[in-house]
């Protein structure tokens, strides 16, 4: 597999904050990989280190390309949605598909017209007279009909309703993503995108928690339910955190025996969200 | 590179509508005043009778020296008026794109930081002088053409008194070489404006003016006028026309005991000094100024954190 991204020791400093702490990852072509992490984690900063928005030190290549000082060149084979709501307002939707036409070598103006084909958004509308869902509608058919092997979402669909986040999602994998393409998401809403990532990575007060091929969670961590007796036994288990669901814990566990546990009480993968928050909380402890 | 720059000012002309709204809602207020005072000036018919008279006898030169004098009012205006809008663009484009966020898809297309800074510089340097240049000859034909309408009308000779074909194109062709010049000029201007507009987290119009109002104002406690002629002095400065101007004539020909115009005296194209204007030290030292507060600007939309 090729390696899209590479970082090695990686940091980002703003004043006396350290948003990115020495994190090193890579990222294979044709994954889809989840960025999670809380405010303040360090995910954008990771993402704006990516697309070449910020400097950092140490080794990031993307591409091949130095993301910060050779921009251009990255910028032809790479694309991204930092935030639904930066389309330009003023702007007619001919006009900015004239626009990206214009100035992106990869973009085929016929596929995002097919796009938008499906959709209500007309071509002689201004991006202002658009509801939020549309703009992103929009956005996403923008970036879809440019043939770029790393796509980058940044909360891509924050402030949008159930409805336009499923169809977001679910218009990626079919239109976008393929074996060829890459796709680094971050989002909020863990929930509705863990079941399309081939990969995630938690990040917290710029460090890397987790990082790792979704497919091998299972193998790497476990949610024990039980209670009493059996409950204190599995503590003495070290688990990485505790919660209380209807007057029953729920411990998480990494790298445990499994045949252990199966004893203790019942056992099943834990979601995506309840990982990220026994790794977030755990790493608090 | 030259691709990303016609799509670059395309969009400036798309984004800035007042490169064309301003110069036609100038220019109608011209036409319409001018036609105003044609409807209310058709009822003094004395009046206009000795004008007629009196413009179809007298010369050649006099009469040109009339029509050049008429049609520079209409110049001055819809110059002022886009050298105004010049000012609102520049202070505008870089922080307009910032205040609503879509820099960031701006710069999500592979079009560098520079590109996009010069591509704003050639609209205030090429663009708008390009769009008053036609808005100025829109509104002098219209002009012409109802004045034409009314001089027949009242019974003159519209060919005779109007369209005096050398003093037109003397008029065109100087007019084409002053929009151009003055931008360039002000070019220091032009490249602070760009620089303000790129830096400043809010009021672009405010911090732009502020410190050329007041930095030479603290030279001159310092008893030193370096600054104050730099930034006040420099717009009524350009060396553009020769030093033969029209005050020098009519001084000269005061001392005579009266003006008498000669053909040279009345044509505009004969009052440039195109020469002295290229080879002026300080055109290039404000050109220089302009590029490296141009490359500021770069440097600050490049660098900056958006987030």
């Amino acid at each position: 597999m090729t390696k899209l991204v590479t970082a090695q020791n990686v940091s980002k400093r703003y004043g006396r904050v350290q948003a990115v702490d020495n994190v090193s990852f890579s990222i294979e072509e044709g994954r889809i990989l989840g960025l999670f992490g809380p405010n303040g984690a360090g995910k954008t900063t990771l993402l704006k280190a990516v697309l070449g928005l910020t400097d950092c030190d140490g080794e990031l290549s993307v591409l091949g390309f130095d993301p910060f000082r050779q921009r251009k060149e990255l910028l032809n084979d790479i694309c991204y949605i930092a935030d639904v709501a930066v389309l330009p307002r003023w702007m007619h939707v001919g006009r900015l598909l004239d626009f990206v036409e214009a100035t992106h070598p990869r973009f085929s103006r016929k596929y995002a017209e097919e796009l938008l084909s499906r959709t209500a958004v007309r071509k002689d509308a201004r991006v202002r007279e658009l509801s939020k869902g549309m703009v992103t509608q929009l956005h996403l058919s923008l970036i879809t009909a440019i043939d770029a092997r790393l796509l980058i979402l940044d909360e891509p669909t924050l402030g949008l309703d159930i409805l336009f986040r499923k169809e977001f999602y679910g218009n990626l994998l079919a239109e976008y993503f393929d074996e060829q393409r890459t796709i680094l998401i971050t989002t909020h809403q863990v929930e509705e995108i863990e079941n399309i990532l081939t990969d995630i990575m938690f990040i917290h007060n710029g460090r890397i928690l987790l990082d790792a091929p979704m497919d091998s969670l299972g193998e790497q961590y476990l949610e024990l339910m039980t209670s009493g007796e059996k409950a204190d036994t599995a503590r003495g288990l070290r688990p990485l955190f505790e919660r209380e669901v209807f007057g029953k814990s729920v411990m998480t566990f990494e790298n445990a025996d499994r045949g252990r546990l199966e004893t203790l009480g019942e056992l099943r993968v834990p979601s995506v969200a309840d990982l990220f928050v026994a790794k977030v909380k755990g790493a608090a402890v | 590179m030259i691709s990303n720059q016609l799509a670059l000012i395309k969009r400036e002309i798309w984004e800035h509508r007042s490169f064309g709204v301003t110069p036609l809602a100038v220019a109608s207020v011209m036409v319409i005043g001018t036609l105003s005072f044609m409807v209310i000036g058709s009822g003094f018919r004395d009046v206009i009778d000795m004008a007629l008279v009196g413009a179809s006898n007298v010369g050649e030169v006099e009469r040109r020296a009339m029509l050049t004098g008429l049609l520079s009012v209409y110049t001055v205006v819809v110059a002022i008026s886009m050298g105004i809008v010049t000012v609102f663009y520049c202070l505008d484009c870089l922080y307009a794109e910032r205040k609503d966020r879509s820099i960031l898809f701006w710069r999500s297309l592979p079009v560098t930081d520079t590109e996009t800074v010069v591509s704003k510089l050639l609209v205030a340097m090429l663009v708008i002088p390009a769009a008053t240049y036609v808005a100025i000859l829109a509104t002098h034909i219209l002009v012409l053409l109802m004045a034409s309408v009314w001089v027949e009308m009242q019974g003159g000779s519209a060919a005779h008194l109007l369209w005096n074909g050398a003093a037109l194109l003397d008029t065109w062709a100087a007019t084409s070489v002053i929009v151009f010049a003055v931008p360039l000029w002000l070019a220091p201007f032009i490249g602070w404006f760009l620089f303000v507009s790129g830096a400043v987290k809010r009021s672009p119009l405010l911090m732009a003016f502020l410190p050329l109002a007041v930095v030479p104002l603290i030279e001159l406690t310092f008893e030193s006028t370096l600054l104050a002629k730099a930034i006040w002095l420099r717009p009524f400065q350009i060396p553009l026309f020769s030093t033969d101007g029209v005050e020098a004539v009519i001084d000269r020909a005061e001392g005579r005991g009266g003006i008498e115009l000669r053909e040279d005296m009345v044509s505009l194209v004969a009052t440039l000094d195109v020469t002295k204007f290229v080879s002026s030290p300080s055109l290039w030292l404000g050109l220089v100024v302009c590029g490296l507060l141009a490359a500021a600007a770069v440097y600050v939309r490049r660098y900056r954190d958006e987030s």
